[in-house]
């Protein structure tokens, strides 16, 4: 057998399985967006561009685009500032770094629903931990369920997605830093640089190609998150916290009306592979500058 | 005091200052959960941190462990988990040797597709995929939710392991196929051995997103046959009247495994999810 079928062969298993719940559901969902399909109904007829007329009369649809943007974009700047001042921490050779180094991911591993729970009960009146902590500092009058508080419910999903994923980005960014060689460091700091003079010359050049990655899989991951929303608050209060996985979500095992949901998921896919492009262009122009 | 000392004096306390803040906001929620776990009806309910000694108690696990379903979806959720591992390591096993080793025509793009595929919304992928796993008579079934799992982690573990089998030399499986090793005994005594740490932080990456994800589970499961622990604590705290304590003690039950997990591959885990963006340039 030529060793190029032999290639084949071993790659065979994972592309049959893409194929038949990857690639085909993602053409099936995109034709499926030019129709009427519901799964309660049975109804399933081509009715062209139906429901992207529809949804720029959608209210929802829109608060959902505009709230999945500007979570995309707040917890990805946090994260990354976070992260980068976790690592530098993390760069200081100090008795029990090694410790804090190895648990501090911990909240990167487990489910996110189990997350959502522990926070849910401490979000609660009264028995809650943030309202016990309120309590006793003598704040008043704000003993309240704060994921169903129009006003700081959002604020929550935030602190939701940074819980998770800011220590996934300290020990990545540490892992770059420790891969510059240190004589860069002796070097500026003979030349007189300080400490964020060194920072931003040599730490954060160096880990760049680090900060793109997660920056790619992050943008992805959170434009994509369904279960952090749906799981605390559903999308409220009054969709306050919507997002546009989880208004597709409601739309196809809610409403059914699967046709409708399906041309909102290739509304964000289209979203998403504009971000690529445009990241990855960038990216490689900065490239070919240096 | 020189300059340079009252410098790293003062780098010393800020990190500590960055440690301890980031250890009360990542840590105290969970240790708040496991304490609650060990509190008894009254205690959690009193809205005071600390209470009486003789408050403490196994009763919430007790209750979890036998009264409720709970154990039942655990080892569902064993299972699935499990499966899903073990298949999706196969798959990528294979799919990464071959495209490490082997001359296929179009292989970047080949790559690139596969890693693209993780850029589709799920939400949008999940409404045919459950007409696929209805056609396949397999709505409901442990064989249906890892089917429908696997593809949240095959493009990652694929190009995952393609990176650390590159990193392999291939003068060492050349050698071996002189020696007359086919292409199953290359893989299995040759290249998984060396690559194993990368091949565990694979496993381990399967065997989290399966174990946690609660998406494709509640679609695909209509009944206590193929429930998982992340559906079953939906429920829970989305009921009437929440016993937190007992929530609390299947929070703590569900996040066990995937620490202990965590435990084992925590200092490889960054490299192998970066895969080799730790290099920098």
């Amino acid at each position: 057998m030529k060793e190029r079928h032999k290639g084949i062969i071993l790659l065979l298993p994972a592309l049959l399985v893409m194929a038949l719940f990857t690639v085909y559901p993602m053409v099936r969902g995109v034709t499926m967006s030019f129709t009427n399909a519901n799964i309660m109904r049975k109804t399933n007829d081509f009715v062209g561009l139906e429901n992207y007329a529809r949804m720029l009369t959608d209210e929802v649809f829109w608060i959902s685009l505009r709230q999945s943007v500007s979570l995309t974009v707040i917890v990805v700047l946090l994260q990354l500032v976070f992260g980068l001042i976790l690592a530098s921490a993390m760069t200081q050779k100090l008795p029990g770094m090694g410790v804090y180094k190895s648990i501090i991911m911990a909240s990167w591993v487990i489910p996110v629903a189990a997350t959502v729970t522990m926070f849910k009960f401490m979000a609660q009146p009264d028995i809650g931990l943030i309202n016990i902590l309120l309590r006793d500092l003598g704040v008043e009058g704000m003993n309240k369920y704060w994921f169903g508080e129009p006003q700081v419910a959002f604020t929550f999903i935030i602190l939701l997605h940074l819980w998770r994923n800011v220590p996934f980005y300290g020990v990545a960014f540490l892992a770059a830093m420790q891969a510059i060689p240190k004589d860069y460091y002796e070097a500026a700091q003979l030349d007189g640089a300080n400490a964020m003079q060194r920072f931003f010359a040599i730490t954060l050049p160096g880990i760049r190609s680090m900060i793109v990655v997660m920056v790619t899989i992050h943008v992805l991951w959170t434009f994509n998150n369904f279960d952090f929303v749906y799981l605390s608050t559903g999308g409220g209060p009054v969709n306050r916290t919507d997002v546009l996985p989880v208004y597709v979500y409601r739309k196809s095992w809610t409403s059914y009306t699967v046709g409708y949901a399906a041309s909102m998921g290739v509304i964000m896919l289209i979203l998403l592979m504009i971000y690529f492009v445009v990241y990855t262009r960038l990216f490689e122009r900065q490239e070919t500058n240096r | 005091m020189s300059a340079t000392s009252r410098q790293k004096l003062l780098s010393a306390v800020l990190s500590y200052l960055v440690v301890f803040i980031s250890l009360l906001f990542f840590i105290l929620p969970m240790l708040w959960i496991v304490y609650t776990s060990f509190r008894n009806t009254d205690a959690v309910f009193s809205g005071q941190i600390l209470t009486e000694a003789a408050n403490l108690t196994l009763e919430n696990y007790n209750t979890v462990l036998s009264v409720t379903d709970f154990p039942r979806y655990f080892l569902n959720t064993v299972a699935i988990a499990s499966v899903v591992t073990l298949l999706s390591l196969l798959c990528s096993i294979m799919a990464a040797y071959g495209l490490s080793r082997f001359e296929i025509r179009g292989k970047n793009a080949l790559i690139m597709s596969i890693f693209s595929t993780q850029m589709f919304p799920q939400v949008l992928l999940i409404i045919p995929m459950y007409l696929v796993i209805t056609t396949l008579r397999l709505l409901d079934t442990v064989l249906g939710v890892v089917l429908g799992q696997i593809i949240l982690v095959l493009p990652f573990q694929i190009w995952m392991l393609t990176g650390y089998f590159n990193n392999i030399p291939r003068e060492i499986d050349d050698s071996a196929s002189i020696d007359g090793c086919n292409i199953g005994e290359r893989l299995l005594y040759i290249v998984l051995p060396i690559a194993a740490p990368g091949i565990a932080v694979a496993a381990f990456f399967s065997f989290v997103v399966s174990w946690g994800d609660y998406l494709i589970v509640s679609i695909i499961s209509q009944s206590q046959r193929t429930a998982t622990v992340t559906l079953v604590l939906q429920r829970l705290s989305a009921a009437l009247l929440v016993r937190w304590g007992q929530v609390a003690a299947a929070v703590v039950l569900t996040i066990v495994p995937t620490i202990l997990l965590f435990a084992f591959v925590q200092a490889r885990l960054v490299e192998g999810l970066t895969g080799g963006a730790v290099k920098g340039e």
